[in-house]
């Protein structure tokens, strides 16, 4: 017993070692949003909010922010519309060529977003889609689609047996039986399915990059743009503002996720 | 309540699968059949049930029971074969429109409402009023006395309770027919007893016709009119519990369905013997024979009583158990060790000592032995 104990002891130092690692390059990114210098120096010789000021006027940046937030909402929307029919049918389904089906779906998990980027540009180029608000939620679309399908095909399928077939015995109709059992029941992860959707688009960069243009880039975009060209505190000031955000969904699905399942289960 | 238990009689005394029967009867299945790929979960299943009659589908697990079961509510399509209620053919039916009462194994309560909107679930698909769903929804939970309970979600409550409103919210719609899937396995022993006789009373009160699927043949023989004793998805026997425990029509049934002795008979010139000593059987096919004797059919004797007409098998009393409400005697024959209860207030016999079983002919059942 006392060697577990010592195991898991020394097994705590590790994880925390690790984490630890992880999280400095943030830590260092939030000290030197506050810093007072002219350019990005560790530690920061003084103190200032300066960074913060300069960033809320700084306009192609709060454009990128904007659009990102707009595309992300978008994007979260759509992936949930899209996907959970295809869910549903993956998770409930018994139809030939599902397993063909079910790996079409998570296709593009596989290939390097550098590769679907590019096949992108071509693509969206005949059809003016470049730089366009429909071209970036199409192209963020392929990236998270695969996820939200695959995390609520497997919340489908978690569900507990037999409750849509009672709904059925008890005289509800097949789409009856879905709103009032089957949606209510995968509600959580419905909900955190659409976050996943809303920071992998948000945080999207690489496909961005190529559907991107000067009319319309997303802030990700924005962001490599503006480092490419200058090294001062302000990117660290809007990365802390989000890491923020980011940390604020998160909170915001788990609180969610564990007041319905303290409620319903 | 008379009525229903008139018709039992009836058809109890009646061959079943005449298409009078068929006609006249509630609930028909005919040559209902499932399979999955080469495997038959139910081979050709015939069945009548009347209106208002109880009949409990026993049989070990894998046997189709809860497949038939599940046929039945149209929850699983069968590959041939028909299912009518009230001469209405619901083959093609959907399970929305089946007027099914179902209770599930797990209870399938719906964890996101409460239990009063559990019990209501159904009427309000059937578009009824609120008032008079909350009125309803408490009055089947006062049936299966669960009232004040309305407000719990199901995962306060305990396994029993679960089962109640499972039952309730079925019995709120008033199905033409319910049907029951192990619904008692997950109950402990104690509670399985009072639900048992609980169900049955409001079964019998609501007349309501029941197909109560079971692997316990307790709760077959407790809680229904008829039983059909179900293996490899066929019917082997259906009958009343007295049929099927005193005349089994198979050797599946005379083994499943009650304590047994099983004697492996050998045929001679004079006739059949059990471990070289002669026995006399009804019935017997041909072929390799076992002899099935229930143990309380066998009576312990002296060696020097005489036997009359009865089979006589001399043997050794190995040992006497004591199962609670009766003893019984291991005693070791030619034919291997057999267990014979001891009659009530009879005196145990010493272990060790030299005694003879006797037995009518006729009380016995002969069976072809099976190639196992």
């Amino acid at each position: 017993m006392n060697t577990g104990a010592g195991a898991s002891r020394s097994l705590a130092f590790a994880a925390a070692g690790v984490i630890g690692l992880l999280l400095a390059p943030v830590v260092v990114v939030v000290v030197i949003s506050f810093s007072a210098d002219s350019f990005i120096v560790f530690p920061p010789s003084g103190w200032s909010l300066r960074w913060y000021e300069r960033l809320l006027s700084h306009r192609p940046l709060m454009a990128g922010l904007q659009l990102s937030a707009t595309v992300a909402a978008f994007v979260a929307v759509l992936s949930l519309i899209l996907g959970l029919p295809a869910a549903l049918a993956l998770a409930r389904g018994n139809f030939p060529g599902r397993e063909a089906l079910r790996a079409f779906f998570l296709a593009p998990l596989l290939l390097p977003t550098l590769v679907l980027g590019l096949a992108l540009l071509l693509a969206f180029q005949p059809f003016g889609l470049i730089a366009t608000l429909p071209g970036l939620v199409l192209a963020h679309l392929t990236v998270t689609l695969p996820f939200v399908v695959r995390m609520m095909a497997t919340n489908f399928a978690t569900l507990p047996d037999d409750l849509e077939a009672a709904a059925a015995t008890l005289g509800a109709p097949p789409l009856r039986v879905f709103f009032r059992v089957t949606l209510p029941l995968a509600a959580p992860g419905l909900a955190a399915s659409g976050a996943l959707a809303f920071l992998l688009s948000f945080d999207e960069t690489v496909i961005s990059l190529f559907v991107s243009g000067p009319r319309a880039s997303t802030l990700p975009v924005e962001m490599v743009r503006y480092v490419e060209g200058r090294t001062d505190p302000m990117i660290a000031a809007l990365s802390t503002v989000l890491v923020c955000g980011t940390l604020a969904v998160a909170v915001a699905v788990e609180r969610m996720i564990g007041l319905t399942r303290a409620v319903g289960r | 309540m008379e009525q229903s238990l008139a018709a039992r009689d009836h058809c109890g005394q009646r061959p079943l699968k005449q298409p009078s029967l068929a006609l006249m009867a509630h609930l028909v299945l005919t040559g209902l059949t499932k399979r999955y790929g080469q495997t038959v979960a139910v081979a050709s299943l015939d069945l009548a049930v009347e209106r208002g009659e109880s009949v409990a589908l026993l049989g070990p697990s894998g046997c189709g029971k809860t497949t038939t079961l599940r046929m039945l509510a149209g929850l699983i399509a069968p590959d041939a074969g028909r299912v009518t209620v009230a001469d209405q053919d619901l083959t093609q039916v959907p399970t929305h429109k089946r007027d099914m009462g179902y209770v599930f194994q797990s209870y399938a309560l719906f964890p996101h409402l409460d239990v009063a909107a559990n019990v209501a679930f159904g009427l309000a698909e059937r578009g009824i009023a609120r008032s008079e769903r909350d009125r309803r929804a408490r009055e089947a939970l006062a049936l299966v006395r669960l009232a004040g309970f309305e407000g719990r979600r199901p995962r306060e409550l305990s396994g029993g309770q679960q089962q109640r409103v499972a039952l309730a919210r079925a019995l709120v719609l008033r199905p033409q027919v319910l049907l029951l899937d192990e619904s008692l396995s997950n109950l402990d022993a104690r509670l399985r007893e009072s639900m048992r006789h609980e169900i049955r009373e409001i079964q019998r009160n609501l007349a309501i016709t029941t197909l109560f699927v079971t692997h316990d043949q307790t709760e077959a023989l407790t809680m229904c009119d008829r039983i059909a004793v179900m293996n490899r998805g066929r019917i082997e026997q259906i009958g009343t519990a007295r049929e099927i425990y005193d005349t089994p029509a198979t050797r599946f049934v005379a083994g499943f369905v009650g304590r047994i002795n099983t004697i492996p008979l050998a045929r001679d010139a004079t006739g059949l013997n059990a471990g070289g000593i002669a026995i006399r059987a009804h019935g017997v096919p041909d072929g390799p024979v076992d002899l099935f004797l229930r143990p309380q059919l066998v009576a312990l004797a002296a060696r020097s009583e005489p036997a009359g007409d009865a089979n006589r098998l001399e043997g050794v009393a190995a040992r006497t158990v004591f199962v609670g409400d009766r003893s019984e005697v291991l005693v070791d024959t030619a034919a291997g060790r057999l267990v014979v209860e001891l009659a009530p207030g009879a005196p145990a016999p010493a272990d060790g000592a030299e005694i003879a079983l006797l037995w009518a002919p006729e009380t016995g059942r002969v069976f072809a032995r099976e190639d196992a």
